[in-house]
């Protein structure tokens, strides 16, 4: 069954235009069938078993008929009859497994490829993210994985089992009676072509049927999310009319691929009859001579009925293989994107306690082609605190991504008590700089999860702890069921305000050695705005910070101001010797920060 | 799926939306059923055939015969392929045509329903319902009817028949079938229930990792990629479960299908064996018995299955009447029947008198406004004072008060719909864009625009040399939500689609958020140009006070309120808020200029 189609994907939008080598795409992954050996052993075993059951059947018929029922004699039709009872019963019995164990495989080996893909993506860096589509790698690890499945459950094993099932019944035929073969020889060119046709004439219609869907639900979605604008524009009539265009190409669509459905199921009908028919006739001239019997006849009545279910099946899986290497193409793609940020060997455990000095070593920094910083000199005392200013684009979120290797600079380096932060395991060097970013992403959870994220270390009373001294826990006692209160999605049901608390209380209860933060400009109200302040001072007491200022408060308690402009540092000092030397500094101070108060409740254009 | 203890409403009543397509297509349905009635008859004549054909066999001598039968045979099974083709698509093009019909009425039901409407539905069940729900109903009317015609007739034909050549080996033969029938029905109520709880699984599946990519820049933040590679592996392994828990009864469809043909079969093998050793039953009759078992078997199991498919066909029908069976809110007294004098509206006059509005908290507080026609103000005030409100009211977006908002003389309530969109055109500061290609975002409110009057749009937003620049210039495709274009150019792609509206009402809501200083100065010529013309009411709402001050009057919103009224120069010496606001705009541009 094919899953419903919600929008236009991959899938629906190029169908399966592999070209990169299949045999050693299909390779690669039978490299995860490895540890469930034992179960593609099951599958293999259970496929002539499954064949040897159902090709048995006619020949007792056969038996049956020519030396019991014609000839009228009953002793050893018991034992056929048992053995006919014992077949059909084995048939349902391996047919199940054989569904069961081929579901379980396909989805084991997803369930590892998912797992897989999953820790990859949780190893690459900041840039990657920025440039794939959150959508398409969620599409990969759920969709396409899906796909993968689909050839094991439904693919792979079944194609060989049709193939032997096939085989099978050529052989038993040509055994039976190798003259009767011949008319069923004669006729099966006419059903192979014939079903390869239809099932591939079905295949283009529907694919187009199902782009059609996805594209209608596309446009559905859209005019769902866009109808403040269709009704403003009064565009009610044009759409009904695009829609109406893609809703009766697929009518049109629909009613073809009914004909071929149909035709389809009729044709195997009609031309197993026909073959049939043609059996009785060249049996009639047969008869008696070359061991035809009536048994015989009778079998192959049957055999040529089995015929045509696997015919059928085959053409419809290399579909379903066809999607899946695709599939598999996307997803091997990804798993070979290597992770641009890693520990660099030898790597190097900070020992506790961690002073926290920082020194940036003449950083260069590019993103893409653009130069952001340029021969960064700076050294931080342990337990200083830094405060960032300089204009829009002068590379003060850079400088502190840099910090904790979201970014990688090109030349220069950066070290923590001396030791470059390349050497320092990722864990541990995320551990020790805390960030607050602008805006606080937070995950559908509570708030102790979206505080503690899940860190067992974190005790609920840490948890507590951190949410009094950053006064967070004034409004969170406030919320339904407190620090237990389920957070809608992306927090939108939290003021802007809070949801900085909120970040800042994250970072506090994490108690990183070392506070970055990028102070966020957004508007929040006075009282909020007070809180966010004692907050952010508390979160720095006793821990070296480097903070993007946007608050005047901020580059008041600043031991040392560092004045970015044109990704250099053009000024550096204390906030009354940079008023007294009247330069970058003083001006930036007049505008942004002199009237800062008002301005930062206002927010600006 | 259990029944739920109240009542359920007459079948009658919960098929109204589809009755009248039973009732346009029921000489299609008669006719449908009558080639199936045919189709029966010819494919119960096969193995009766098949019969003859054995016997003619086993007496040797009739070559003539066995040949005649041949032929007939071979006649017949043709004919049966060509009267199955005909009676399939004959009814499943019935289905097709409602569905086309009943997505078609859905999609216009989905455009004329407003806000109130949206707010309560999410995006997602709305195109569900467009879709999956409107394919399950399709199968209610096409392979539904054809399944249960299909069963009926094909007992009806054949059970005669069987009867006739031997009455207790028919009551034998058939002895699985009810059994049969009982497991299907079973199985695919199991099954239905099992797929839906893989699917929701799935779907928590792809939520979650959605948000982790979303989340990725915490998560690494704070180093906690064990724990969400720990959380993955628990949601993995709960789609596990369940797809197992799907696999287990699944697996036993197939199987039981083919177990009741064989077992058929054998009680043929079993008691009609003895019936041929003993003389009473020739082996034809043998063949012809194991041939009508075929025939028998597949509507048996489609009938288990398409009880389901009714089932779910009626539920979805339930999901998409609730849909059309709502009503737009009493926004428009003007669509509910009452004849509205036909005015044509065209100078743009704009009262306001003691407007309060309220969305979930109070906005506006007892506004009251009076725009001559072809006047140009302006609408200042800090973020949340209600500006953006008090244009969505004079575009009738929210439903106002009856008696408040007047567009030349007439109540705004009053206004019949295409009137209103005519004469007042909103440019919003996230307008939507769709997925298609510039021009057709352009002339979403004029379809009919000419080549020049688009290009004159794109000169007046300043995004026609730009457009000049991309390669398929007007035919070049914005992608989703335009995201091909920078947030400067959506901006001005949405006030030129505005523009070309040619509106007597133009509202421009903070059109300059995302364009440079530069190219807004140039936008405010044209929109100067476009005062002075006085063809037009502009109301210009902007956050930089530079861009109000040629407008005639400005008006000061604070808390929803109009706390100053009066030109740039005038409101500059006595209201200090602007004076505020000012600063903060020549603050801001200053420091955007520092480098």
């Amino acid at each position: 069954m094919m899953p419903p189609v919600l929008a236009e994907t991959e899938e629906t939008r190029d169908g399966n235009l592999f070209n990169m080598h299949p045999y050693r795409l299909l390779w690669r992954f039978f490299r995860y069938a490895r540890p469930y050996r034992g179960w593609v052993a099951t599958a293999l075993t259970l496929l002539p078993v499954a064949a040897l059951l159902q090709l048995w059947q006619p020949l007792l018929i056969q038996q049956a008929v020519d030396h019991h029922l014609l000839p009228g004699r009953a002793e050893g039709f018991g034992a056929i009859l048992l053995l006919f009872l014992l077949l059909i019963l084995g048939q349902f019995a391996v047919g199940y497994l054989q569904s069961a164990v081929n579901t379980l495989l396909g989805q084991r080996l997803v369930r590892d490829m998912r797992r897989e893909l999953f820790a990859h993506l949780l190893r690459m860096d900041a840039a990657f993210f920025a440039h794939n589509a959150s959508g398409r790698l969620t599409n990969r690890i759920s969709n396409d994985t899906e796909a993968v499945s689909q050839m094991i459950s439904a693919g792979m094993i079944n194609l060989l089992g049709d193939l032997l099932l096939l085989l099978g019944i050529a052989v038993s035929m040509v055994l039976l009676s190798p003259r009767l073969s011949l008319v069923t020889l004669v006729a099966l060119p006419i059903i192979v072509l014939g079903t390869l046709y239809i099932t591939r004439r079905m295949r283009t219609i529907q694919r187009k049927g199902r782009l059609l869907q996805a594209r209608m639900a596309g446009h559905l979605t859209e005019e769902v999310e866009g109808r403040e604008t269709i009704r403003l524009f009064h565009s009610q009539a044009k759409n009904r009319a695009t829609y109406d265009g893609m809703n009766r190409a697929y009518l049109e669509t629909a009613l073809q691929a009914n004909f071929f459905e149909a035709f389809q199921f009729s044709f195997i009908d009609a031309t197993s009859t026909v073959v049939i028919a043609l059996l009785f006739w060249y049996g009639g001239f047969l008869y008696g001579d070359a061991g035809i019997s009536i048994g015989v006849v009778v079998a192959f009545i049957d055999y040529i009925r089995r015929l045509f279910f696997p015919i059928r099946e085959i053409s419809g899986k290399f579909t379903t293989m066809q999607s899946a290497i695709t599939a598999l193409e996307r997803i091997f793609a990804l798993l070979d994107t290597a992770p641009g940020i890693v520990d660099h060997e030898p790597v190097q455990v900070l020992r506790p306690p961690v002073k926290g000095a920082i020194a940036f070593r003449q950083l260069h920094f590019r993103y893409g082609s653009e130069p952001v910083l340029q021969g960064i000199e700076l050294h931080i005392a342990p337990g200083e605190r830094i405060a960032v200013v300089g204009p829009t684009g002068a590379g003060k979120s850079s400088l502190i991504k840099l910090l904790n290797r979201t970014y990688e600079p090109q030349q220069g380096m950066i070290a923590i008590d001396g030791v470059d932060i390349r050497r320092l395991p990722l864990a541990q060097l995320r551990r020790l700089v805390g960030m607050v970013q602008q805006e606080t992403f937070l995950f559908a959870g509570s708030v102790a999860e979206n505080i503690h994220l899940g860190d067992p270390e974190i005790t609920p009373e840490r948890v507590r702890q951190a949410a009094e001294e950053t006064g967070a826990m004034a409004f969170i006692a406030s919320l339904p069921q407190g620090l237990a209160t389920p957070l809608a999605e992306r927090g939108v049901n939290l003021s802007a305000g809070q949801r900085q608390l909120l970040g800042i209380t994250r970072v506090l209860a994490f108690q990183p050695r070392i506070l970055v933060m990028d102070e966020a400009t957004s508007s929040v109200d006075t009282l909020s705005e007070r809180l966010i302040q004692e907050a952010v001072e508390r979160l720095m007491a006793g821990r070296t910070s480097l903070i993007i200022a946007h608050r005047l408060s901020t580059i008041l308690h600043a031991d040392r101001i560092i004045v970015l402009s044109g990704g250099r540092i053009a000024e550096q000092g204390s906030h009354t010797s940079l008023l007294a030397h009247d330069g970058l500094y003083a001006r930036l101070y007049a505008l942004q920060f002199a009237e800062g108060r008002e301005q930062a409740v206002d927010g600006v254009g | 799926m259990s029944e739920s203890p109240r009542r359920t409403p007459p079948l009658r009543w919960r098929l109204r939306h589809i009755l009248p397509y039973y009732r346009q297509n029921l000489w299609a349905f008669v006719l449908g059923f009558l080639l199936l009635v045919a189709t029966s008859a010819t494919a119960a004549l096969i193995p009766y055939l098949m019969k003859l054909a054995t016997e003619a066999l086993t007496h040797r001598g009739t070559n003539d015969t066995l040949q005649e039968t041949v032929l007939i045979l071979i006649l017949v099974a043709l004919l049966n392929a060509i009267l199955r083709i005909r009676s399939r698509t004959h009814i499943f093009a019935i289905g097709r045509q409602v569905e086309y019909a009943l997505r078609k009425a859905y999609h216009a039901k989905l455009l004329s329903l407003d806000a109130a409407f949206f707010n309560r539905s999410k995006t997602g069940d709305l195109v569900a319902r467009g879709n999956t729900d409107v394919l399950a109903v399709r199968m209610f009317i096409g392979p539904g009817f054809l399944q249960v015609a299909n069963t009926a007739m094909v007992y009806a034909v054949t059970l005669p028949v069987m009867i006739a050549l031997n009455p207790t080996l028919t009551f034998l033969a058939l002895l699985p079938f009810p059994i049969i029938l009982g497991l299907t029905r079973l199985l695919t109520t199991r099954l239905y229930r099992l797929s839906r709880a893989v699917a929701d699984r799935f779907g928590l599946f792809s939520g979650f990792v959605q948000e982790a990519v979303a989340g990725m820049a915490v998560i690494r933040a704070h180093a906690r990629e064990e724990d969400w590679q720990r959380r993955f592996a628990d949601e993995v392994q709960e789609i596990y479960s369940a797809q197992m828990r799907h696999t287990r009864l699944q697996s036993l469809f197939g199987p039981l299908v083919l177990l009741a043909g064989g077992a058929g079969i054998w009680i043929i093998l079993l008691v009609g064996g003895q019936e041929v050793m003993t003389g009473h039953l020739t082996v034809g009759d043998f063949v012809a018995f194991s041939g009508y078992l075929a025939i028998l078997v597949w509507p048996t199991v489609g009938f288990g299955w398409i009880l389901t498919v009714l089932q779910r066909g009626l539920a979805a029908l339930e999901r998409i009447s609730q849909v059309l069976d709502t009503e737009p809110f009493a926004l428009l007294p003007g669509e509910q029947g009452h004849a509205l004098p036909k005015v044509t509206l065209a100078r743009g006059e704009i009262r306001v008198r003691g407007l309060h509005f309220a969305h979930n908290e109070p906005i506006l507080h007892g506004i009251d406004l009076q725009l001559p026609a072809g006047s140009f103000v302006g609408l200042a005030g800090r973020i949340g004072c209600g500006k953006t409100t008090l244009l969505h009211c004079l575009a009738r977006l929210y439903a106002v008060p009856e008696g408040t908002v007047w567009l030349d003389g007439q109540d705004l309530l009053s206004v019949p719909e295409e009137a209103l969109r005519q004469t007042v055109a909103l440019a919003q500061q996230e307008s939507f864009l769709f997925s298609t290609t510039i021009r057709e975002n352009m002339t979403l409110g004029s379809p009919n625009a000419s080549e020049a009057e688009i290009w004159e749009a794109a000169r007046m937003a300043c995004f026609d040399e730009e457009i000049c620049r991309f390669p398929d210039q007007l035919d070049t495709l914005v992608g989703e939500r335009g995201i091909t274009l920078s947030g400067g150019q959506r901006q001005r792609l949405s006030l030129a689609r505005a523009l070309l509206m040619d509106p007597a009402v133009l509202l421009l809501d903070d059109i300059f958020s995302s364009v440079d200083a530069r190219t807004e100065a140039r936008i405010l010529d044209n929109i100067h140009a476009l005062a002075d013309s006085r063809r037009r009411t502009i109301i210009l709402v902007c956050h930089r006070t530079a861009a109000l001050h040629r407008a005639e009057a400005i008006y000061l919103l604070e808390k929803g309120r109009i706390a100053a009224q009066g030109t740039h120069a005038e409101l500059m010496r006595n209201a200090p808020l602007y004076q505020s606001l000012h600063q903060q705009m020549i603050r801001h541009e200053a420091l955007e200029s520092l480098q």
